[in-house]
């Protein structure tokens, strides 16, 4: 250690008599990437290049990531390597900080947690190293939180997928049964929609399809409904060929479809127009879904978009997560409505999206 | 007049398509059955709508006449390109899933640079192919409606803007394929009509060109464009106010504008740059570009620039979206070639009709109008008028499809890769693109359509030609590659193009290959992107990426049908 020059107040280190105050924005954005070098964790890829960089903004000799195994990754010079195994064998066995200048070692607690540990080979201060330490656990909560995000948003999706309406089950099955004696071909082409219905919407193939097979979804799905609703339900579709091949989320549009018939036809007694249309616009592809039903209060639909208000429309929520997760904040559904107005929803995405492959 | 009134009906139409937005109307009952496919023949005669463009309908005759036979051999070039496109790209391009070739580019090299230097490319073939349209446009309206040439391009500039504002911009397959067939009768019904009509005499003449050299009756040209006649004998003129003034022999500069008559008996001045109409050199089944002698390199020139250009239009490629897979894409291609081979027997037809009755536009400049000029020089009553409309109509139609296609790709170009911004831009980006072409077509009426045209093919073919192909089938292309490679292209491209604009006049195969440079720029864009790919090393995923292009969809995807019927 060199004595101190009492330039300062603080006790300085030695480098701050030779070296000129270390740019602040350099130092930030070693942190940074610091985090994002941290993202995997500490068994990650990107854990050499932050131990190097946290190196550099220590100015040390050598330091070291371990994670629970006892396994280091070195950047510059390490320590005796007898003298550091049995350092790193204690450190993560008392848990507590081990060792003195020039060979320590402290613990990596994330969420209270044990994780790894920090080796540093050199001289530095104490509190230089508590707070490397912390800002490395921080950089690994951060990560765990992402991921536990993306999970849970990855979770979301699938769960979202497999969404059937258990009230829709119930009255297909039903007016299904109901055929089978009076109209048998009836019933079974209706079963074989049921069958293509349920196929599609359970798929695990991908997290992608093409606009054809969710126009043919709806088609099934609207089958069905036609054979519960009867002559109630009128419905018309229009699609231009150019959009068949556009690759969209899976069932996407089959809830937009449900909606529109729960709220436009289901609750009067008169019957009601389902329209569905879909056609290119420049390179998007424009999806629209409309009934001539009641309608709502412009304020409600935002609620209900908003995912806010727990009700039935929960679909269209759902749909606009997944639609703006895919594409962007750009891309949401956008619903064109009042009260007794019939209702309209907008699907908009890119005709090509990078990475949405069917 | 009545050819001016029966634009007015296709302008409407494609006003109210604009509003409208045509899809195919479907019941549910016939839903499942019609929405599967739409058949490679209905999809090419979409692609063969979007392509056959003004240029194709009234240049390639305007150019017969110009410059003689040897100008077929752009028809020629202009299906023959579909064939590159069926073996090389058509169907890894659909199983990629990009909808242009900057979807292309960041779909398989993940690198924005290029996908923002392609949009960039996709701007500069655009202009290249829009100002020729906007131009022919202009000069067959003003042709029709005797009015200056200026006003007839703003006309169509207007006409284009105001579809596009009012909503006009979705690409409608079946609307494009009715279209085509609605061009194809246009033009083939008045061609047959002029056959008939003409009489045998004509017919022998068109079927053998003697040399132009002496009119045959009193003949008034009106100099569209600036043009050097030459004269070796004393030729008697009489201007519009009726002095008659002789051209002594030796060199002549007629400005733009003028209007001379030449006396019957007089000898038919020379036009400095072109061959004599019906000479030898107009026989011959080859194209002499800038009078440069070396006429087989010249039609090569063309024609590698034309049949390798072909694939990189950027408002064709789209079209092939629409085809539901790779395979079917590929049989688009190849029905396209065939519905464009019919399309294109007819331009010859016209131009020599155009020489033997017409020979006069020949020195005014304005070959181009040579097809909505015949029928007036065969019948003057109803029927050539009628002839007459449906041409210009047709002429209109073709302009209309191809513009709109167009300035569509290059405002998403723009709104989408260039300009940094939201959505909604696409539309107000397309009226401002539409102004600048038309600021530029003003000046270019001395330019031949098919020139303009080919040097869109020209700068395609050194920078998309290579990206797609290379990009395509050989998995060690790198980003860094592809980029050094489309900059030589454009680069050595766009430089010669310029160089051929306002550069000093050159002589022999050097002005060849700098005002068609693909025979070099070609090579030198695919040698760039190979070397300097050579140089790095690709992506770890590129061989999954090409994996993608080539796989059939259905082992990627797997098969949902319905099992068969138990019965």
């Amino acid at each position: 250690m060199q004595p101190p020059s009492g330039r300062v107040r603080q006790r300085p280190s030695p480098r701050w008599r030779s070296q000129p105050r270390p740019d602040p924005v350099a130092v930030l954005r070693t942190a940074r990437a610091i985090v994002d070098d941290l993202a995997d964790g500490l068994t990650g890829n990107g854990a050499r290049t932050a131990a190097r960089r946290l190196r550099g903004l220590l100015d040390v000799q050598g330091l070291a990531l371990a994670d629970l195994s006892g396994s280091l990754l070195w950047s510059g010079r390490p320590g005796d390597d007898a003298a550091t195994e049995t350092l790193v064998e204690k450190v993560l066995h008392t848990e507590t900080p081990v060792g003195r200048s020039p060979l320590l070692a402290v613990p990596l607690h994330v969420n209270d947690e044990l994780a790894g540990a920090l080796v540093i080979s050199g001289t530095v201060r104490r509190a230089a190293v508590r707070e490397a330490a912390t800002w490395v656990v921080n950089a690994l909560e951060h990560a765990r939180l992402e991921a536990s995000a993306d999970r849970a948003e990855q979770a979301e999706l699938r769960a979202l997928q497999a969404e059937i309406s258990p009230h829709f089950v119930y009255n297909a099955l039903t007016v299904i049964a109901s055929l089978v004696r009076s109209e048998p071909d009836r019933a079974r082409e209706l079963m074989l929609d049921f069958a293509d219905y349920t196929r599609y919407s359970l798929a695990r193939r991908g997290a992608y399809t093409t606009v054809s097979d969710e126009f043919h979804a709806i088609e099934t799905y609207l089958a069905l409904q036609r054979a519960v609703l009867g002559d109630r339900l009128r419905v018309q579709i229009r699609v231009a060929p150019e959009v068949l091949g556009v690759a969209v989320p899976y069932l996407i549009l089959q809830p937009l479809v449900e909606n529109a018939i729960r709220h436009g036809i289901e609750p009067h007694s008169g019957s009601g127009l389902v329209q569905v249309s879909g056609e290119a616009e420049g390179s998007d592809c424009v999806i629209s879904v409309e009934d001539d039903g009641l309608g709502m209060d412009p304020a409600k639909a935002k609620t209900v978009l908003a995912g806010k208000e727990r009700t039935d429309s929960v679909g269209l929520a759902n749909v606009d997560r997944r639609l703006r997760h895919v594409y962007g904040p750009w891309y949401g559904l956008v619903v064109e409505t009042a009260v007794q107005a019939g209702t309209r929803v907008v699907v908009r995405v890119p005709r090509f999206q990078p990475g949405v492959i069917p | 007049m009545v050819a001016l009134l029966a634009l007015a009906p296709v302008m409407l139409v494609t006003l109210l398509i604009g509003l409208r937005g045509v899809a195919a109307m479907r019941t549910t009952s016939d839903f499942l059955v019609a929405s599967r496919r739409v058949s490679p023949l209905l999809n090419s005669a979409a692609v063969s709508g979007e392509y056959l463009s003004a240029a194709s309908f009234l240049g390639v005759a305007g150019l017969v006449v110009k410059d003689g036979i040897g100008s077929l051999w752009y028809p020629v070039g202009f299906t023959a390109g579909y064939i590159t496109m069926l073996i090389l790209v058509a169907a890894p391009m659909r199983r990629s899933g990009a909808l242009t070739v900057p979807d292309f580019a960041e779909a398989r090299l993940a690198s924005p640079a290029l996908r923002r230097l392609s949009a960039l490319v996709v701007l500069v073939i655009g202009v290249l192919y829009l100002v020729p349209q906007f131009r022919t446009a202009g000069l067959v309206l003003s042709a029709v409606s005797a009015t200056p040439y200026w006003v007839g391009v703003v006309i169509a500039g207007a006409v284009v803007s105001a579809t596009i504002a009012l909503g006009g911009m979705r690409a409608a397959t079946y609307v494009q394929a009715f279209q085509f067939f609605l061009k194809l009768l246009l033009f083939i019904i008045p061609a047959v009509w002029l056959v008939v009509q003409v009489g045998p005499d004509v017919r022998h003449d068109a079927v053998h060109p003697v040399e132009f050299t002496v009119f045959e009756h009193d003949t008034t040209v009106s100099f569209r464009v600036d043009a050097i006649l030459e004269t070796e004998e004393p030729t008697p003129v009489v201007a519009p106010d009726g002095s008659t003034t002789t051209l002594g022999p030796g060199q002549h500069t007629i400005e733009a504008g003028r209007t001379l008559v030449f006396a019957e008996g007089a000898p038919v001045p020379g036009i400095r740059g072109d061959a004599p109409l019906g000479g030898p050199d107009w026989q011959r089944p080859l194209l002499n570009l800038e009078d440069a002698g070396h006429p087989l390199l010249s039609t090569i020139a063309v024609i590698v620039a034309i049949v390798l250009g072909t694939m990189g239009l950027p408002h064709i490629l789209m079209r092939f979206h629409t085809s539901p897979d790779g395979r079917s894409a590929r049989r688009t291609a190849a029905i396209t070639v065939a519905l464009l081979s019919v399309f294109y027997l007819f331009p010859g037809v016209y131009g020599a009709l155009g020489r033997v009755l017409l020979p006069q536009l020949y020195l005014s400049g304005a070959t181009d109008t040579v097809i909505v000029a015949l029928p007036s020089q065969v019948d003057t009553g109803w029927a050539g008028t009628l002839m007459t409309a449906m041409l210009t109509v047709g002429a209109f139609a073709a302009f209309l499809a191809t513009s709109l296609g167009l300035l569509l790709v290059i405002s998403g170009a723009i709104a989408h890769d260039l300009v940094p911004a939201g959505l909604r831009k696409l539309r107000f980006s397309a009226v401002p693109a539409a102004a600048a072409i038309v600021l530029l077509a003003l000046p270019s009426a001395h330019l031949d359509a098919g020139l303009l045209v080919t040097w869109g093919f020209t700068v395609a073919s050194s920078t998309f030609c290579p990206l797609l192909v290379l990009g395509i089938w050989w998995s060690r292309l790198t980003a860094q590659g592809a980029l050094s490679g489309v900059i030589a292209g454009l680069l050595a491209s766009s430089g010669s193009i310029l160089v051929a604009l306002f550069g000093p006049p050159l002589d022999g195969w050097p002005a060849i290959l700098i005002v068609q440079p693909a025979p070099w720029s070609v090579p030198l864009a695919f040698a760039t992107m190979v070397a300097v790919s050579l140089h790095g090393s690709p992506a770890p995923w590129s061989r999954t990426a090409m994996l993608r292009l080539h796989l059939d969809e259905e082992h990627v995807r797997g098969s949902a049908r319905r099992p068969p019927d138990a019965t």
